[in-house]
């Protein structure tokens, strides 16, 4: 095998340090990877762009919509307002107690030796109406004409109102006496209380019970 | 690899460690952040559209729905004239008894209170006392009952009859009513 001399030997490997430096190596690498966070901040940039134009758009067909939606919350606050006003006056309303009926029943009652001389009623703010009667009742037995008048009442408001109370305040002869059919006959004097509820409370029922069949079962 | 290399090896990766740390730091993570807050305004924007419409759709409905209620609403707010109760109710109910032959009709204002029920903040109660000195006992009736029903925001609490001494085929009455006003 011949021998062979290089010369260049000291050139050719501080050449080849030259070119394996670390730090020019490293430097490479430092500028690859710039390059690609560079083309990956441009990549990225780009998409924010995008975005930003995404959300303008957006922007612009909220700024169309939102006045047309305030419109319409306020109007549907406006009209839920109105329903359950009119609900509330309706409920009022509903509640009211009618008098004029009472009065009908009250005339009904009237027979010919019965005289009514004052009527005072009032409606409680629990709906319940309570009302008293002052009267004469002429006749041989005057109490039982005064009797008779209470039954008649009672008969005539418990009617429409379950659980009324008729009740004699009052009842009292008096002295004088008055012409009823051409005789003489005895007074009594009278006071009747009425006391009613035409819109009871509803009462809660109990749950029903579970039947011992059942639970044999 | 020689003690100068791998110091220089050191160096270079410190140098990309730097790099990586200012570039994360400083421009993709505030482009990052911007991006994450419009995706986010975005989907809130969105949503806010989506339930627009339905929200329309609703009102609309309501506002179908609320025909009856509204036209109801309005006839209610229409028994009570413009201005003040005191100055045309007591003519009103003057005229109203006048009509049904019942003279001297007066009436007088009790009390006034706002509505209890927080749905009629707009409307306020009114207490009146009517005296009727002449009334014939199935006139009244009759009168009561037209009063009754022509104006259906008005309640009586009271009703006190009771025989006239001058004459005795008329009794005397008076009657203290309650009415829901609107406040125009």
């Amino acid at each position: 095998m011949p021998l062979t001399l290089n010369l260049l030997h000291e050139e050719v490997a501080e050449r080849r340090k030259r070119k394996r430096d670390p730090l020019k190596l490293s430097m490479y690498v430092g500028v690859g990877i710039g390059a690609l966070l560079a083309l990956n901040y441009l990549w990225t940039g780009y998409r924010v762009l995008e975005i930003k134009s995404h959300l303008s758009q957006v922007q612009h067909d909220w700024e169309k919509v939102e006045p047309k939606v305030t419109a319409a919350q306020k109007r549907g606050e406006e009209l839920n307002a109105i329903i359950d006003s009119t609900k509330t006056l309706d409920s009022l309303i509903d509640a009211r107690y009618y008098w004029a009926p009472l009065l009908e029943k009250i005339a009904r009652c009237v027979t010919p030796n019965v005289q009514l001389t004052n009527f005072d009623g009032s409606s409680a703010e629990d709906s319940s109406i309570t009302f008293t009667l002052d009267g004469m009742a002429a006749g041989s037995e005057p109490r039982a004409v005064a009797e008779d008048f209470r039954q008649m009442l009672l008969e005539q408001v418990g009617k429409e109102q379950q659980g009324a109370k008729v009740e004699f305040k009052a009842l009292e002869d008096l002295d004088t006496v008055m012409p009823v059919g051409g005789s003489n006959v005895g007074v009594a004097h009278f006071v009747v209380a009425v006391e009613f509820n035409p819109h009871p409370a509803p009462t809660a029922t109990p749950p029903p019970r579970r039947s011992r069949a059942k639970k044999e079962e | 690899m020689n003690k100068e290399q791998t110091k220089k090896l050191v160096l270079g990766g410190f140098g990309i460690i730097g790099l990586l740390y200012v570039y994360f730091a400083f421009f993709i993570g505030p482009l990052h952040r911007s991006e994450q807050a419009m995706t986010d305004r975005i989907a809130d924007l969105q949503g806010k559209i989506a339930s627009s419409k339905s929200e329309m759709a609703k009102a609309a409905r309501l506002e179908e729905n609320a025909r009856a209620a509204t036209s109801h609403y309005d006839a209610l707010r229409a028994l009570s004239p413009e201005g003040a109760p005191i100055a045309w109710f007591p003519p009103r109910m003057k005229a109203f008894f006048a009509e049904q032959h019942i003279d001297k009709a007066s009436a007088r204002l009790e009390s006034t209170t706002a509505s209890k029920e927080k749905e009629l903040a707009n409307w306020s109660r009114y207490t009146w006392a009517i005296d009727l000195p002449q009334a014939d006992f199935v006139t009244l009736g009759h009168a009561i009952t037209l009063l009754e029903n022509s104006e259906p925001l008005l309640a009586i609490k009271k009703l006190t009859i009771r025989a006239a001494t001058e004459s005795p085929e008329l009794q005397q009455a008076s009657l203290t009513v309650a009415t829901i006003i609107d406040r125009k």
